[in-house]
């Protein structure tokens, strides 16, 4: 299991050091990072999911002192959730060796896909909650370079912040949700949690609604569903990948696992199951007045997440063995439908569904996986989808009378989406035009096997699911044992007689035919009736509050004169001190004379800072500043600290050189006219800045608690093999620290960078900038299939 | 201006608005001579950091200071890579020195040393802190020297009438 997470990140490195030789090519070693994912089928066939078998688990210690482990644990549910994965993984790899385009930047996409895919193995098979946390968000930095790949799109800027924002703020909420169960279950491993401490914590709630906010975003519910829309920007096979089978069900993934925690609560169901279906209603509306094929996609996954959701929400053993059911057929039929999808776009250059029409006389291989997985996703027999929608009906009929008749009519949008999506492959063909009136494409014709296999594959197996039900429920089955619904005695029949479910899937069927009917009623209707809550009106309106809020807050606070701000800083400097003196008055306590040797060094340092007062011309306060450095350089030496003094030495050198460096830039040196009062305020402020500051050292050097340096100076030698304790203690006992540090100077750098650059781009920015960008736009039109 | 020297980059011609190079006979040759001292001086705090006064730290800034007065003085950079570029592999340095005890068993940037003994050096002490520090030193001379090339190569929008 360690090796089917870490492989994909190996592979990750190598894939993007060999793309410039391999090129294409390289999709096939991305294929190979997700094979021990794909043998992890053989555990998941063994015994050793069976219930009251233990599950193998892994441990590779990270920070053991903090319970920061990565501990990988193959129940049956992550088990069958990791083999899904690589699958689609390893399909959307060979794929898009088809699909991309030869100058698509394969360094990048490949290795992203691979981090992606690793995480995403992370992140299901992670029994330990912080890495769990840390998978999660990796997932969502990595999709985030996925959507925005093609990144000189707006559209794709826009799609991969928002999906990155939105999931971000999931995020959060996990890891909240995480250190509140660890604290009140007494462990960080998810399977070793404190079940009871758990549900008696006042806990309980908070993490029970951070868990459903992560879950919320990340699988795109209501009110969160908005940025699944627009990541569609991403490449294709990412959809198929990203936003068909695996990172959307993250959220699917927390809810069925944490349902074991939860469960119990009247809150954990009343939440989901209703906003569930509220999702399911919504995506499959949404969905049947799109135009482009992949929006239609994309709102359709909307809506099956929605489903998905609310009977995992029921949490009871029926709902998640149909919920378990209804995820392999989901993750089939949608991969392949994306695929197929891909294909058309590929093909004929376009995705918009007025634009196509007949493509079964030209395209008719794809045509038939496009049907199966159509009728999959219909939920029409005989495929897999019918089976776990009846199995849907089954425990809403459960549940209650108003979320039967929400599913139901769910359900028959869902089947008009499914005819508006299938009927481009009907009538008469007729060749795809642009908006000029140009066909987009010289010739259309089949698809090579590299991009029909894929699909094929997806949709054989929605077949299969379907005329023989029993090799979905010994796959679902495997899950049994983890999720907790072995006992339940249900089992998958295409007929299982004439039931309430079977009259309410004819019923279903009776209101699809009459949306079909009246189509063009529907689309009128729903073109005409703009919704007043719009998320994404929301989520501007929020963005652009921040923005307002961030704006002003900084002119409040940083727009003030330099010396206004030097006031500001000065005076908190000096409360700071006044703060110390009165929390700690020890400072007053007499403390040892210090040798005269550092008289000379002390009228140095105050001639220093006086001359620089006085000084009349910036040159010479700069090197008079530099005075008082030099001055604090002799005090290190006399106290016998040389590597301190070097130290001290070297950065007041430089410093005094980039100051000059700066200075050709700035405006002449002048006194700025004061009043009187200003002045005496200013010589207060100052001398309050210089005596708080003065009174915190001697407060700081009072010890309170018995000084770590005897430890140093005795192990030095011994442990780190070096003579100079400074430079030991850098090098290894802080070394954490110091690693820190020159990540925080690479940084500044960076920032600093930017920043001086930005200056200098501002001055040239005009058609010579401008112009390079817009072919690369035009470039990347061209590119795009 | 010395006739023997052709420059490695040929400097501008034109030495624009903000331009720093001096042209001053006297500082290129003393530069000359103390920029090989200094960073052979600076080496060797770097090398002798762990038992003497030194250090990757400040052997960084020591470099970084001769690699300014070289630009200063000739107009050219004595560093042929951008300095830029040159912080990520020191990153990467002291990273994977601390990676790889922790990836052998032991603790994250534990560090190890022995001493090797042949008749020539009589007895060396290796440490793998060395690697460690020239990690610093690199992200630190990459640091300095890009602040100080971008604060030098800048240009002014306004030049307005200084004092200095």
């Amino acid at each position: 299991m360690t090796l089917a997470v870490l492989l994909p990140f190996v592979m990750a490195a190598v894939c993007g050091l060999l793309a410039g030789t391999l090129g294409r090519r390289s999709g096939y070693l991305a294929a190979l990072g997700f094979v021990p994912a794909l043998l992890l089928a053989v555990p998941l066939a063994g015994n050793s999911v069976e219930v009251g078998s233990t599950p193998q688990t892994q441990l590779t210690n990270w920070v053991p002192e903090l319970g920061l482990n990565f501990v990988f644990r193959g129940d049956g549910f992550s088990l069958l959730f990791a083999v899904l994965i690589g699958v689609i993984g390893a399909l959307a790899s060979l794929y898009s060796v088809a699909y991309l385009s030869e100058r698509e930047r394969f360094g990048r996409f490949y290795p992203y896909l691979l981090l992606f895919g690793g995480s995403m193995l992370g992140l299901v098979l992670s029994d330990n909650l912080v890495a769990l946390f840390a998978f999660w968000e990796m997932t969502s930095v990595t999709s985030f370079l996925l959507i925005g790949l093609w990144h000189t799109r707006s559209e794709a800027r826009d799609g991969a912040i928002k999906a990155f924002l939105v999931s971000a703020l999931g995020g959060l909420g996990l890891l909240a949700a995480v250190a509140l169960l660890s604290v009140a279950g007494g462990s960080t491993n998810l399977s070793e949690l404190d079940l009871a401490a758990v549900r008696a914590s006042p806990m309980f709630v908070p993490a029970l609604l951070l868990t459903l906010l992560a879950a919320f975003t990340k699988s795109a519910q209501l009110p969160f569903h908005l940025w699944l829309p627009t990541a569609m920007e991403a490449p294709t096979p990412v959809s198929a990948f990203l936003h068909s089978a695996t990172m959307v069900k993250a959220g699917v993934v927390l809810v069925a696992k944490f349902g074991l925690i939860f469960g119990g609560s009247a809150l954990w169901g009343g939440i989901i199951v209703p906003l569930g279906l509220a999702t399911m209603f919504w995506g499959s509306w949404r969905a049947l007045k799109q135009t482009d094929l992949k929006a239609l996609l994309a709102f359709s996954t909307v809506s099956q997440l929605g489903l998905l959701m609310a009977l995992y929400g029921l949490a009871d053993p029926e709902g998640r063995f149909a919920a378990t059911t209804h995820l392999l057929n989901h993750a089939a039929f949608k991969a392949a439908l994306f695929f197929v999808v891909g294909i058309i776009d590929h093909e004929t250059g376009t995705r918009e569904t007025f634009r196509l029409s007949g493509l079964r006389r030209k395209l008719p291989l794809t045509f038939v996986v496009a049907l199966l997985a159509t009728l999959s996703m219909a939920g029409l027999p005989p495929l897999g989808g019918f089976i776990s929608k009846e199995l849907f009906y089954e425990a809403m009929l459960h549940a209650g009378p108003g979320f039967i008749a929400v599913a139901v009519i769910g359900s028959a949008l869902t089947l008009a989406y499914c005819a508006r999506l299938i009927r481009i492959f009907f009538g008469g063909f007729e060749v795809p035009l642009d908006d000029g009136g140009q066909p987009l494409k010289p010739a259309i014709h089949e698809a090579g096997p590299g991009l029909l296999l894929p699909p094929a594959l997806l949709a054989g197996a929605a077949l299969l699911f379907g005329v023989w039900p029993a090799s979905a429920e010994w796959l679902a089955r495997r899950a049994g044992a983890a999720l907790a619904f072995a006992e339940y005695d249900g089992h998958l029949l295409l007929w299982h007689g004439v039931t309430p479910a079977l009259l309410l899937t004819v019923l279903t069927w009776g209101l699809a035919a009459l949306l079909v009917w009246q189509a063009a009623r529907v689309y009128f209707f729903q073109v005409h009736l703009e919704s007043p809550l719009s998320s994404n009106r929301g989520y501007r309106a929020l963005l652009g509050g921040l923005d307002t809020f961030s704006s002003r807050l900084i002119a409040g606070t940083q727009g003030l004169a330099l010396p206004d701000q030097l006031r500001i800083t000065l005076a908190a400097a000096g409360l700071m001190g006044g703060y110390a003196v009165w929390r700690a008055p020890q400072v007053f306590q007499p403390f040892e004379a210090l040798p005269l040797s550092t008289l000379p060094i002390a009228v140095l340092l105050v001639a220093g800072a006086l001359g620089v007062l006085l000084s009349r011309n910036r040159l010479t306060a700069v090197v008079l500043t530099g005075l008082t450095g030099f001055g604090s350089a002799v005090a290190f030496l006399s106290m016998r600290a040389p590597d301190l003094a070097l130290t001290q030495l070297l950065i007041e050198a430089v410093t005094v050189i980039l100051f000059l460096l700066v200075f050709r830039y700035l405006p002449g040196f002048r006194s700025l006219p004061r009043g009187r009062v200003r002045q005496v305020i200013d010589v207060g402020l100052a001398g309050a800045a210089g005596i708080g500051t003065t009174l915190l050292i001697l407060a700081s050097i009072r010890f309170l608690s018995p000084p770590i340096s005897p430890y140093y100076l005795e192990n030095a030698y011994k442990a780190g093999g070096g003579k100079n304790v400074v430079n030991v203690i850098l090098v290894d006992f802080r070394g954490f620290d110091t690693l820190g540090e020159i990540m925080v100077v690479a940084m500044v750098a960076l920032a600093v960078g930017s920043l001086v650059r930005l200056g200098r781009r501002g001055e040239a920015r005009s058609e010579r900038d401008t112009a390079p960008a817009t072919q690369d736009l035009l470039d990347l039109q061209k590119r795009r299939p | 201006m010395s006739p023997r020297r052709v420059p490695k980059k040929a400097p501008k011609a034109e030495p624009g608005p903000g331009d720093l190079l001096i042209n001053d006979p006297i500082l290129k040759t003393i530069s000359r001579a103390a920029f090989a001292l200094v960073i052979l001086f600076a080496l060797l705090l770097l090398w002798r950091g762990h038992n003497a006064p030194g250090g990757g730290f400040i052997a960084g800034l020591m470099t970084v200071g001769a690699l300014i007065l070289h630009r200063i003085a000739n107009g050219d950079s004595a560093l042929r890579a951008d300095p830029t570029k040159v912080i990520p592999w020191g990153l990467a340095l002291s990273l994977t020195t601390g990676l790889v005890p922790y990836l052998l068993g032991g603790p994250f940037l534990k560090s190890d040393y022995g001493y090797i003994t042949t008749a020539l050096t009589g007895e060396f002490e290796w440490a793998t802190a060395l690697l460690f520090d020239l990690g610093v030193f690199l992200v630190v001379v990459g640091v300095g020297l890009s602040l100080a090339y971008d604060l030098i190569e800048v240009q002014p929008t306004e030049r307005v009438e200084g004092d200095g």
